[in-house]
């Protein structure tokens, strides 16, 4: 008599597709780096809070810390290009602010200018006060990165807020100024 | 012979892909809030996530670079390098789609001007292609997927 065929006999495992059990460790590390990123928030210096705030909500309670400004509107602000910043920071003829953070602004700058950080606004107003409070009258011309960078705007928004009379903005800001081959300071 | 070619370029391609999200990644933990601001210029993402977003995605590039450098769950690291990829090569899509010119903030801060924006969206594409091609490259034969599924 003919033994009965052995059915257990080319059965095989059913199998996890390979990319599933992947994308579940792919969760697993996102998992990680969100408790990593959230560890590394609490220990540094300028921890971001738990819902974004947009720059001019940041430059807003910036301004708040110098003086009881008004809820801060971005304002129509002139602007100028190359050829006409150029000869004005060659005749030292204004005031230069560059909007950029300081590791930027310490890595070069254009000559003369001072640097006042859309997000360290208020810190970097009270350091520079006295040049400053000279300087209200004076024509006051705002850069940062260029492209399309905000920060120029928002940091010339502020000053006229404070009482600055005369803000520009030179739109091309540090990358016109640096394609163009003119000169950089770093001090 | 053929198997040897392949592992060496899996090896090869991985390392530049890992040293390269390692660099991006260290570059953006050292400045979350300008990643947040990045983040809310495309627009995609809710506000009350994009915090949590710019926490999290540095730390993310880095753990997965790494792995894929050591070589240690190589196959899972590429997957996931694969979403964030493909994730921002969407993202730079759409702003340059809907004419928002903004900086992908990839590696730090740049100048976020349209042509960099040209310039980083073929850079995710080719980066896109490296981590798909370790993904597949490090696929498991058959026989090793049954001792994997018969492991786990």
């Amino acid at each position: 008599m003919a033994s009965a065929p052995d059915l257990t006999q080319g059965r095989t495992e059913p199998v996890r597709p390979v990319y599933l059990r992947d994308l579940g460790r792919v969760v697993i590390v996102a998992l990680l780096a969100v408790l990593a990123g959230q560890i590394l928030n609490r220990v540094c210096s300028h921890p971001l809070p738990i819902v974004y705030q947009s720059p001019e909500q940041r430059l807003a309670a910036e301004l708040t810390k110098l003086i009881n400004a008004p809820p801060f509107q971005p304002s129509d602000l002139q602007t100028i290009g190359l050829s006409e910043f150029r000869p004005i920071v060659d005749g030292s003829s204004a005031l230069i602010v560059d909007a950029r953070s300081a590791p930027f602004y310490e890595l070069g700058h254009v000559p003369g200018a001072i640097n006042l950080a859309r997000d360290d606004f208020a810190h970097d107003y009270q350091a520079l006060s006295k040049r400053l409070q000279a300087s209200r009258d004076r024509p006051t011309i705002v850069y940062c990165s260029g492209g399309e960078c905000h920060d120029s705007k928002l940091v010339a928004s502020a000053l006229l807020s404070l009482g600055f009379s005369n803000v520009k903005v030179f739109t091309g800001g540090w990358e016109e100024w640096t394609q163009a081959n003119l000169p950089v300071a770093k001090d | 012979m053929k198997a040897i070619t392949l592992r060496y370029k899996t090896v090869v391609v991985s390392i530049v892909l890992g040293a390269l999200f390692v660099y991006a990644g260290a570059m953006k933990i050292r400045d979350p809030l300008a990643v947040a601001d990045t983040i809310a210029a495309f627009g995609i993402i809710p506000l009350a996530l994009i915090n949590s977003f710019a926490l999290a995605i540095p730390s993310f590039e880095i753990i997965s670079g790494a792995l894929l450098i050591a070589g240690w769950y190589r196959r899972m690291a590429a997957l996931g390098l694969l979403i964030a990829l493909g994730a921002y090569t969407v993202a730079i899509a759409s702003a340059l789609a809907r004419g928002i010119t903004i900086d992908c903030g990839c590696f730090g801060v740049g100048p976020g001007t349209r042509g960099a924006m040209w310039w980083d969206f073929g850079r995710d594409l080719a980066m896109l292609a490296a981590a798909f091609a370790v993904y597949a490259w490090s696929m498991p034969s058959p026989a090793a997927v049954q001792d994997e599924s018969r492991a786990a």
